[in-house]
């Protein structure tokens, strides 16, 4: 059996990983994709937890946050097909309309 | 859980037996079409190589492996290599949830002197008895899309990027009402483990207290029976559904641009994925290795013929796939998206009412 | 023994495919090493004894919302679009304050939430049971989930509609 502070320490990784994708990245579909990464982590959080716990409200939320996920995937996708649209790129620094 | 070098070894030889049969289905598939559609064309089909053209198949795949392989000069060589390697992925990893006979308990044999088995070991003829098998087969069948994706992508060339993003459409489409009408009979079963499914077939519902007609769910899920093929018809890309691989529309669709050994696995995932649909339709609603009105024990024997009711039962659903793309004409592309959506998904939620009515009364 | 060859060799794939979406130019490789990133995740939860949630793994995110994202970048033909590189002084704030904030995390996981050991028995996570607390507990956030898919769909198809001209006519349609 594996202890979970591997499956902790992984999943701290991978966050990292999603964080310095949105932080670095201009193109807008690749911050999507660094999201989802990062709600991928939680997710493998919460299940560590729910072997470690023996109970199955981790099971619950993740099969829930997977729900969310897909809807807040299809709007984002959408919003994203609009801007582009409208706009011609893809860049996020160019949507600047909005900010002060 | 103690695994021993018995356990293995049985293992292997599970996996040996389903992965052979599998390689072995596209060959003989092959023949069959070409001689069935010859048949219902009313001409001979490929009768020269061999007695009744049998070796043809032989032929093929000598033509496939000699064939030169070309690479597109723009194509993204990545996963143009991949693509055809996905598209194997559903094909060959679903059957692995699929039991094809009957579990029997291995007497005790002894080889010369050497006790081979002890008596008492049960052979549960099924590659992997997961508890959620039937989620496994759609979460594979949905990593099929991903071949086709990659193919019409990486080819460089618009008629196979239109006819992928048509058949993944096509495809994804499709999965919904295949998992929807599925689910009356995993309903009707109580368990996501296809061997509860099938063992759910083995009784009888008597019918005017004296005929007695086998438990299979094909009898009260119509509908769904009807739905789930059809949906497998779509996911295979098989006629009245291969718009994505026509060969008047797009040239040939996602594999335009593939040539030789990568082709021949495009082609053998497509027979392959086939024969694994079948397999499940006949799981899930004609009581698998069941035999109508026979009570197999749970010996080698027993073993064997209901093996040999599987082999039947499936062969008979590959044949009328056969028998409907030589029959039937094609869809549009637009009648294909509306039929997925309009029609079956709200009649699959349809069956699922009125199997979960018959199940509150007890009828099944 | 086996478990532990699984554990290292899925948890790196996890971790390069991550790192080959986060860095890499062409959004259709990010894409698909995202899925390949996800498949390996929900090996990781066969292991930690959730095969229901890693089925659902691979059906929904593998096979459903990453198909959407590449039909996205295929439909818009974004690999042909070259991203403008991010300048120096925020690829490199991005980059340390990331590295920070890992570091962080990991050395305080390790610190305080070191768990002596496992419980002895083990723990399979059985669809039956899933299906009952989703019918019993959490009932009410399973019916609100269905009414934020639905929200979800009628937003997506509102926002990518084209903007229709204003046709005083019929309108041949």
């Amino acid at each position: 059996m594996i202890p979970t502070h591997y499956y902790l320490v992984l999943g701290a990784i991978l966050f990292g990983i999603g964080v310095c994708g949105v932080l670095t990245r201009r193109n807008g579909i690749i911050i999507f994709m660094s999201i989802e990464l990062m709600i991928n982590a939680v997710n493998l959080t919460f299940i560590s937890y729910a072997r470690q716990m023996h109970s199955l409200h981790g099971h619950i939320f993740v099969f829930f946050i997977m729900a969310i996920a897909a809807a807040e995937a299809a709007v984002g996708l959408a919003i994203f097909i609009a801007l582009f649209r409208n706009r011609e790129t893809i860049d996020v620094d160019e949507a600047t309309v909005m900010r002060w | 859980m103690s695994f021993d070098a018995t356990d293995i070894a049985l293992s292997l030889l599970k996996i040996a037996i389903v992965l052979g049969a599998l390689l072995n289905v596209t060959p003989i598939m092959v023949w069959v079409e070409r001689r069935g559609s010859a048949l219902i064309q009313d001409r001979l089909g490929p009768n020269r190589v061999g007695p009744f053209g049998l070796f043809q198949s032989i032929a093929d795949a000598l033509k496939f492996i000699l064939k030169e392989d070309v690479i597109p000069l723009q194509a993204h060589k990545v996963l143009y290599t991949l693509a055809p390697m996905f598209g194997l992925i559903p094909a060959v990893t679903t059957i692995a949830v699929v039991p094809w006979g009957r579990s029997f308990t291995i007497p005790e044999t002894t080889i010369a002197g050497r006790t081979l088995f002890e008596g008492g070991r049960l052979f549960e003829p099924i590659v992997a008895d997961v508890n959620v098998g039937i989620l496994l087969i759609f979460a594979l069948a949905s990593m099929g899309v991903y071949g086709i994706v990659m193919a019409g992508w990486s080819s460089n060339n618009k008629y196979a990027l239109f006819g992928s993003i048509r058949a993944s459409a096509q495809m994804i489409s499709y999965e919904l009402s295949l998992a929807i009408s599925a689910v009356a009979t995993l309903m009707a079963a109580g368990s996501l483990r296809l061997t509860e499914v099938v063992s759910q077939q083995t009784g009888y519902f008597i019918l005017f207290e004296t005929v007695r007609i086998p438990a299979w769910n094909v009898f009260p899920m119509f509908l769904g029976f009807v739905i789930f093929a059809a949906s497998a018809f779509a996911e295979t890309n098989r006629l009245p559904f291969d718009l994505p691989e026509a060969e008047a529309e797009l040239v040939a669709g996602y594999h335009t641009e593939y040539s030789s050994m990568k082709f021949a696995m495009f082609f053998m995932a497509e027979y392959m994925a086939m024969a694994t649909m079948s397999a499940l339709i006949v799981t899930l609603f004609f009581g698998g290795w069941d035999i109508p009105w026979y009570d197999e024990p749970a010996t080698f024997g027993g073993f064997l013929l209901s093996l040999a009711a599987f082999v039947v039962k499936v062969s008979i659903v590959l044949f009328v796939f056969v028998w409907v793309r030589w029959t039937l004409p094609r869809f549009k592309y637009d009648q294909l998206m509306r039929l997925g959506w309009k029609v079956f998904i709200p009649l699959a939620i349809v069956n699922v009412v009125l199997v979960a009515i018959l199940i509150a009364y007890r009828w099944v | 023994m086996l478990e532990w060859i699984v554990f290292y060799f899925f948890a790196t794939v996890a971790v390069v495919f991550a790192i080959v979406v986060v860095t890499h130019r062409n959004p259709v490789v990010s894409a698909i090493s995202l899925v390949a990133s996800l498949f390996a995740l929900a090996v990781l939860y066969v292991l930690l004894e959730a095969p229901f949630i890693a089925a659902l793994q691979v059906i929904i995110y593998a096979g459903a919302i990453m198909v959407l994202f590449l039909f996205v970048i295929m439909l818009l033909n974004l690999q042909h679009k070259e991203e403008p590189t991010t300048r120096p002084i925020q690829q490199f704030l991005g980059w340390s304050g990331s590295a920070a904030f890992v570091i962080t995390l990991v050395w305080s996981i390790l610190k305080w939430a070191a768990f002596p050991s496992l419980p002895s028995t083990r723990f399979m996570s059985d669809p039956r049971s899933i299906g009952f607390r989703l019918f019993e507990a959490y009932i009410f956030p399973f019916e609100a989930v269905s009414i934020l898919l639905l929200a979800a769909i009628v937003g997506a198809l509102v926002l990518s509609q084209r903007s229709r001209p204003e046709s005083g006519q019929g309108g041949a349609q």
